[in-house]
């Protein structure tokens, strides 16, 4: 007796958003990236289309970061005082975009400047071939300021600047606005907070494809199911039609997970915690996976070999089209 | 529409249109149709022309259909004796005026008639003409014509971000010069871009200000056009170009253009001095980008609102503006703007001696650490707040009528009355109270001052500590101006505060307020569900109860007990996206259950489809979800043919052979269970209560604290039930915990239930 | 259309008997609409009544409990798609695989440490459920050996694998009493597996590629008696492996498809393939390799998403020293809802500045709830400053409040003379510069 599966037929669909723009179109990227489009639950190939598979992310620093747990500092360590450098050798380990995160400060202390922070993105730009966001350093003032030159200066390159928050939105969105670019908008894992800030964003005029929003999760253990279902919840109201809640998201596990005891400390840990940086990468890699069977779109990333897995899960995860269809 | 102004800009805008056409026919005659023409530093072209008609003008020839175009857009005068609606026709003649302004500036530009030449002139920062500024020239002086793309950029972010609210174009030249550099400095301190042109008989602004040394150019947010009225097309241009650049507007979207300009840009044009053809016709332009214009001289006003956001074209003539003298006058004139545009004033911090912010809200003055208190035991202290018309508030206002508190021994009291008016355009009678009970929370957040209590129980004690900084009566009001604007300013345009002292006076006033007290709470009980025509929804609970939906209605507040409609109400006019949004009721469906279409399409929406109805009437069917917030657990007791209610705060066993923990588990989680509800501990009260279902009368067993806790209230719902002795015929944990002994109980005391139907 | 509790209550007995575990009619007939109890339960329901109820009368994933000397694992009984529309409520059991080609010593050390894995998560210790032998030798001898080495250090349920009926039937000798999981039986050995299944009582897995395979296996399998069953899809690749186990939990919640309504095993060998079992409907995992390093990671997912999003995991309420405090250092209290305590936690000790960290108890609630609900007030603060012992132990008494409950402080000053009350910061992120900009400066 052959079996009938219920198929769902929802009437939405997640919005399709391009980051990047090639030489044709105003940029200098050499890959453009896509992603959205979806009109099914994460890789339910059999009942909608998944047009796009999610992308990985890494997270790269203007300069060497303060308090990144040792291991990322080793790992990245012939690369970590130049931006440049370490943005191509993140695209070498996989990056399908760049993730650069200002710093507050510069390598002497002082209040990282416009410039500088022009002169980063700019040689990360120059660096590699792939799309770039951009966060600010993740105060008010220093965002504005910062990422409205950076956005000025690269204007047409259709980055994505981040981070909004319903705080500190409107100058990200001015300058994303008057410059082509794209904005994330973050709210702390919360459905209606999230169609709140994006309602708020596109009340500015700024038209809804070029939102990413951004529901933040966090790290495996540190309330990564509030993230988890935030996100099947945004997804599912999207396919029910819901349009403030059609944009692709973005997700940080890389950030949450190395932020996370268990990356950040070697020693004077249980020993049931097993090998240490095994456990660091273990702890991203599956805190990032259960992000993407949730319906994360872009995964921001910051070691190699949790890059490695998820691509190569995601792979496996847009393949399975053909066994089903 | 007034006939006159119509007149008047529609024979202003025949001229104007008439001279540029000259003008371009001697300027193609003399330099030939293939001469550039541009504005410096724009990739806009000339911006209004490029972005009202998407023509690209780079050649002289180019600017030929311009005209055409604009002259298409002209109308005859109006008649002595036509009487119609000219608003089209003003409208009309303002954008031709516009597009023949901005055809003259160009052609100057070719002449090299503009910038406008200022000798010994040097801008505080603007835009670059190289051949003027140049050294070997000798530094020609010159005003700064249009504002290039940099710097547009720049402010143009900051007023699309909020930074700043908005810039205002102020045509001709004020009354003094002392005038002109008041009317400047009350805008820029409130970050509004001031753009500056024209003339009254050769004078202008400009002239009044360069006199007075004040600085102009970009650096000081007041920029120079020129001193005749048509430079004021670049602040247009200027307009134009914001929506182009943030509004992400193509060239030729003339309509979506203008509409970006009203619902974004918070512009207004100040007319000083005498008010002739040419500037009818450019405020006839200004209208259009929905800017209202306020004159400072005797002209007839346009009020209904349309076009732009409020009134069209005000007038105030300057000699009759309230006020001591002139520089007070000037004052109120930019308050005037202000209000017209609708611009929102910010106060940045709240003006006190003494710390503030919310982590003083717990404060306890102790009595030994207090200076002086105003009501508790010894004394009387009322806050009493209500809306008034626009033009009764000064806003920021504060007065102190009667004694202050020196005179009062250490440690002692005093009679006090805070009264609070409030203005504003989205104000509303309702949110009067909901705006009263913040006083509470405003005035503890005072580091060393304690409120408790509201309405004419009012009690505040001031600190030694913070007497010793210099706290006064006064500040009571500075902060309430502060944080009403700060957490209101969506409904509160204007607030202004007198705090009274003097024995009568108070004793007036505290009738008055008592007076509205009592009419606030009738009001309350009058308002049921059937006199409004849409609930409210809250979703503030979906975070964790993501299917959940409170549908709060005046007879039913919501669950946590927390919310009422007027707060809702409130809520969503303050934050229009956020978790109240109103549910239109639509038509009844079921007016003894309490089935709406409106009710029911929304439960279907907020549910995200897990609850097809909603009943809010009923336990039995279709009754509201909860989140787990609820004050109370109704609950079915079949075999007592009613229900019982167990209040959050006992812990004890209850008939259902459950406690409130275990039930919470079945009524919680935004499923709809028939026979369990969650509900705030007041619904009990409401008539509405399951009314359906029998109402308060199904009440067989209730929790004890709820039965103290209200007695008063109870007490009046039995005697509306018509069986006074009710609250004694329920049952309670003391006496009853199963179901067996709650029978006997109901039977004993001949509880009405034993003779109503059966509930299902 | 599912009945209500109340139709449900109305075809009961009505009579309170208790018999069901439950205290009145209407709790069990509320349950039963919620399917989270089995009909069975109640002894007297008349026949009639039993028909009407056929569709409320049983979960649509069957109950699966593996059982060994002291420990049950349970699978199954699950109600819905997305943990967000109730919970999910029986965590997938964890095995860590053995395999019989391994030498006796390494088998008991392998054994023993998997048994003795214990690590601890808010307080709550996690453990690994149980060991998975895979009879990779093909050898009867091998599998009755390597359990009983197995079971001379470890009592928790097995699973069998092989595909030698004969090593199921040596293995389940050392295991009498016992209600392991037996397989993977598939379309050619099925009916010797069903027989040792029912014989033995023991749990049986079944393995497919295709849904159809699965349906037609389980119903074989219960056409010859065996109730417990446990459905093994085996997907061409991890997207494969997810859609099956989402028809699968569908087709038993939305079609109540009886063949399919088992709960499933996910054999893991990637670090995603486990994300994914724990995330999307895994009932069991076998985990290819047992290792601290991912076991502990895979567990506290477990443990995260099988969370009830209504009743959020609490910490443990007491005193957490951070960054080696001295009695002169302050004490921040919160209350003890996890996430909650793992803001302030972070915050503090990646500031790396010393400080008391007192978790009041909240019931679990988050700051501001808990303020709301009465769970956090002065009273409960000052009950745990009491319980701590901060008395006597703090030489300097400081203590900060969060921020959101700043009007608290009047209460709690009363409520502890001699303690200085301060206000911190609404949010976590702001307790370092807090900390440094005004606690170090007076």
């Amino acid at each position: 007796m052959p079996v009938e599966v219920p198929k769902e037929k929802w009437p939405g669909s997640v919005r399709t958003i391009t980051l990047g723009a090639l030489p044709a179109e105003g940029g200098t990227r050499k890959r453009v990236v896509t992603v959205g489009g979806e009109t099914a639950m994460p890789f339910m190939h059999f009942e909608g289309e998944i047009p796009y598979p999610p992308v990985v992310a890494i997270e790269i620093k203007d300069r060497k970061p303060d308090d990144w747990s040792p291991l990322l500092l080793e790992t990245w360590r012939d690369v970590i005082d130049d931006p440049a450098q370490w943005a191509a050798a993140a695209e070498e380990a996989g990056a399908d975009l760049i993730v650069l995160a200002l710093s507050l400060t510069n390598r002497d202390g002082n209040p990282t400047t416009p410039e500088e922070a022009v002169a980063s993105v700019k040689a990360v730009l120059a660096a590699t071939g792939v799309p770039l966001i951009v966060f600010g350093p993740g105060q008010a003032e220093a965002d504005n300021a910062l990422l409205v030159a950076v956005s000025e200066a690269t204007k047409g390159e259709r980055l994505a600047l981040g981070i909004c928050e319903d705080k500190n939105y409107r100058t990200i969105v001015a300058t994303a606005m008057a410059n082509g670019h794209l904005v994330t908008a973050r709210t702390p894992m919360d459905v209606n907070l999230a169609k709140q800030l994006n309602i708020l964003i596109s009340d500015m005029g700024l038209p809804l494809d070029r939102i990413l929003m951004d529901p933040t999760t966090g790290a495996l253990g540190y309330g990564i199911e509030y993230g988890f279902s935030v996100m099947e919840r945004l997804r599912l109201a999207a396919l029910q039609g819901d349009k403030m809640t059609q944009l692709p998201m973005i997700v940080t596990p890389g950030f949450e997970a190395w932020k996370a005891k268990e990356s950040k400390v070697g020693e004077g840990v249980p020993k049931a915690w097993g090998d240490w940086l095994n456990r660091a990468i273990n702890w991203e890699t599956l805190t990032a996976m259960t992000l993407v069977e949730s319906g994360a779109d872009i995964v921001v990333l910051r070691h190699p070999e949790s890059v490695r897995r998820v691509k190569a899960a995601i792979d496996e995860l847009m393949a399975a089209k053909a066994f089903v269809s | 529409m007034s006939r006159y102004i119509a007149t008047r800009a529609i024979r202003g805008a025949n001229a104007l249109v008439r001279e540029a056409e000259l003008m371009l026919k001697r300027a193609l005659a003399e330099k030939g149709g293939a001469q550039k023409v541009a504005f410096p530093n724009t990739a806009y072209y000339l911006p209004l022309i490029y972005g009202m008609t998407g023509v690209a003008v780079e050649k002289l020839e180019d600017l030929v259909p311009v005209i055409e175009h604009a002259k298409r857009l002209l109308h005859p005068v109006p008649s002595e004796k036509m009487w119609t609606p000219y608003l089209g026709e003003t409208l009309d003649s303002g954008m031709a005026t516009l597009l023949a302004a901005e055809t003259i500036e160009a052609i100057r530009f070719v002449y090299g008639l503009q910038p406008e030449r200022m000798p010994g002139f040097t801008l505080a920062g603007g835009t670059a003409y190289p051949e003027l500024d140049s050294p070997n020239n000798g530094r020609v002086g010159h005003l700064n014509g249009p504002i290039d793309d940099i710097q547009l950029r720049s402010w143009g972010i900051q007023l699309v971000d909020g930074r700043m609210p908005g810039f205002a174009a102020i045509v001709g030249a004020a009354k003094s010069n002392e005038v002109a550099v008041k009317i400047v400095r009350e805008l820029q301190k409130r970050n509004i871009l001031c753009f500056l042109s024209g003339n009254v008989n050769g004078r202008s602004i400009i002239h009044q200000l360069i006199e007075e040394g004040v600085e102009l150019g970009y650096d000081t947010y007041t920029v120079p056009f020129g001193t005749d009225t048509i430079s004021a097309i670049y602040a247009l241009g200027f307009a134009t170009r914001s929506a182009l650049t943030f509004g992400g507007l193509k060239a030729g979207q003339a309509r979506e253009i203008l509409l970006y300009n009203r619902e974004r840009v918070f512009a207004f044009v100040l007319a000083l001095g005498e008010v002739d053809d040419l500037k009818y016709a450019a405020a006839a332009g200004a209208i259009n980008f929905g800017f209202p214009v306020i004159a400072d001289t005797v002209i007839p006003e346009i009020l209904p609102t349309g076009v732009t956001k409020y009134e069209h074209v005000v007038s105030m003539p300057f000699n009759e503006i309230e006020g001591a003298d002139d520089l007070e006058r000037a004052e109120r004139l930019v308050q005037k703007c202000i209000e017209v545009r609708g611009v929102k004033v910010k106060v940045a911090e709240v003006p006190v001696p003494v710390p503030y912010g919310s982590a003083f809200e717990g404060e306890v003055v102790r009595k030994n650490d207090m200076r002086v208190e105003f009501g508790g035991k010894h004394s009387r202290c009322f806050e009493y707040l209500y809306m008034a018309p626009n033009d009764e508030v000064v806003d920021g206002k504060v007065e102190v009528i009667g004694p202050t508190f020196d005179h009062i021994e250490p440690q002692g009291h005093m009679d006090m009355g805070i009264i609070v008016k409030v203005a504003g355009r989205q104000m509303q009678e309702d949110f009067e109270p909901v705006l009263e009970r913040q006083i509470h929370y405003f005035i503890n957040g005072a580091s060393g001052i304690q409120h408790i209590g509201q309405r004419d129980i009012a009690w505040i004690r001031i600190s030694n500590n913070a007497a010793e900084k210099g706290f006064k009566l006064e500040h009571f009001g500075k902060i309430l101006h502060a944080r009403y604007h700060s957490d209101f300013g969506a409904i509160v345009d204007k607030v202004q505060v007198t705090i009274i002292t003097e024995p009568e006076l108070l004793q007036q006033w505290l009738a008055k307020a008592r007076a509205a007290y009592d009419y606030r709470n009738r009001r309350l009980a009058d308002l049921t569900d059937e006199k409004v025509e849409e609930f409210y929804s809250c979703t503030l609970c979906q975070s964790f109860a993501p299917n959940h939906v409170c549908v709060i209605s005046p007879e039913r507040l919501g669950l946590c007990g927390a919310y009422n409609w007027l707060d809702c109400k409130a809520s969503y006019n303050i934050n229009p996206t956020g978790p109240n949004q109103p549910i239109k009721l639509g038509k009844v469906i079921d007016p003894v259950k309490g089935y709406w279409t409106g009710t029911n399409e929304y439960a279907k929406i907020g549910s995200h489809g897990v609850v097809q109805e909603v009943s809010m009437y009923s336990i039995m069917e279709n009754p509201m979800t909860a989140c787990g917030c609820f004050e109370c657990i109704v609950m079915l007791i079949p075999e007592a043919n009613g229900v019982m209610v167990v209040s959050r705060e006992d812990p004890s066993m209850t008939p259902a052979g459950m406690t409130f923990s275990t039930l919470a588990g079945i009524a919680g989680g935004g499923l709809q269970t028939p026979g369990v509800m969650g509900v705030g501990k007041y619904f009990l009260l409401s008539p509405k209560f399951i009314s359906a279902d029998g109402g308060f009368k199904r009440v067989v067993w209730m929790s004890s604290i709820l039965k103290e806790m209200m007695a008063e209230e109870l007490k009046k719902v039995a005697e509306r039930e018509g069986d006074p002795d009710l609250i004694d015929k329920i049952a309670d944990e003391r006496h009853v915990t199963t179901v067996d002994e709650l029978l006997v109980w109901l039977e004993e005391h001949q509880h009405p239930v034993l003779s109503m139907e059966p509930m299902f | 259309m599912a009945l209500s509790g109340i139709q449900i209550y109305k075809l009961l007995p009505q009579t309170n008997c208790k018999e069901c575990g439950f205290p009145t009619c209407l709790a069990f007939a509320m349950k039963l609409a919620a399917k989270q109890v089995e009909l069975s339960a109640c002894p007297y329901v008349s026949e009639e009544s039993k028909a009407q109820l056929q569709e409320s009368s049983a979960p649509p994933i069957r109950l699966i409990t593996l059982k060994s000397d002291g420990y049950e694992i349970k699978a199954g009984n699950e109600v819905v798609m997305f943990r967000h529309e109730k919970t999910f409520y029986n965590k997938p059991g964890v095995f860590a695989k053995i395999k019989t080609s391994a030498a006796e010593a390494d088998v008991k050390e392998l054994a023993g440490r998997i048994n003795d894995y214990r690590v601890n998560y808010v307080g709550i210790d996690l453990e690994v459920d149980g060991i998975a032998v895979e009879d990779d030798a093909r050898n009867a001898d091998k599998m009755q050996k390597t359990l009983s080495v197995i079971r001379s250090v470890s009592k928790k349920p097995v699973m069998l694998f092989s595909d030698n009926v004969a090593s199921i039937e040596a293995g389940l000798s050392q295991l009498s009493g016992e209600t392991p999981l037996i397989g993977c039986a598939d379309s050619e050995n099925w009916e010797k597996f069903a027989e040792l299944a029912k014989q033995s009582k023991a749990a049986l897995a079944v393995i497919a590629d295709t849904l159809d395979g699965l349906a037609e296996l389980s119903e074989k399998a219960k056409a010859k008696g065996v109730e417990d069953l446990v459905l093994v899809p085996k997907g061409k690749n991890l997207g494969h492996e997810l859609i099956l186990q989402s028809q699968i939990r569908r087709l038993a919640l939305k079609a109540n498809f009886r063949s399919l309504g088992y709960p499933t095993l996910a054999f893991c060998q990637t670090h995603a393939q486990i994300a994914q079992a724990i995330a999307k409907y895994a009932g069991f995992l076998v985990i290819d390799q047992f290792a601290e390093e991912l076991v502990y990671p895979l567990l506290v997912l477990r443990q995260n998403i099988y969370t009830d999003p209504q009743k959020p995991i609490q910490v443990q309420p007491g005193l957490y020293e951070i960054n080696n405090p001295q009695p002169t250092d302050p004490v921040l209290v919160t209350t003890n809802f996890s996430i909650t305590y793992f803001s302030v936690a972070n915050e503090v000790e990646g500031s790396g500045l010393p400080a008391y960290l007192l978790v009041a108890d909240a019931e679990g609630m988050s700051v501001l709830t808990a303020w709301a609900a009465g769970k956090f007030d002065a009273e409960r603060i000052a009950k745990a400053v009491k319980a701590a012992n901060l008395d006597t132990r703090m030489s300097r008494k400081r203590l900060v409040l969060p921020g959101a409950v700043a009007v608290l402080s009047g209460e709690v000053e009363a409520e502890l003379p001699g303690w200085e009350i301060r206000v911190g910061p609404r949010e976590a992120v702001d307790i370092p510069k807090f900390y440094k900009q005004v606690l170090q400066v007076n």
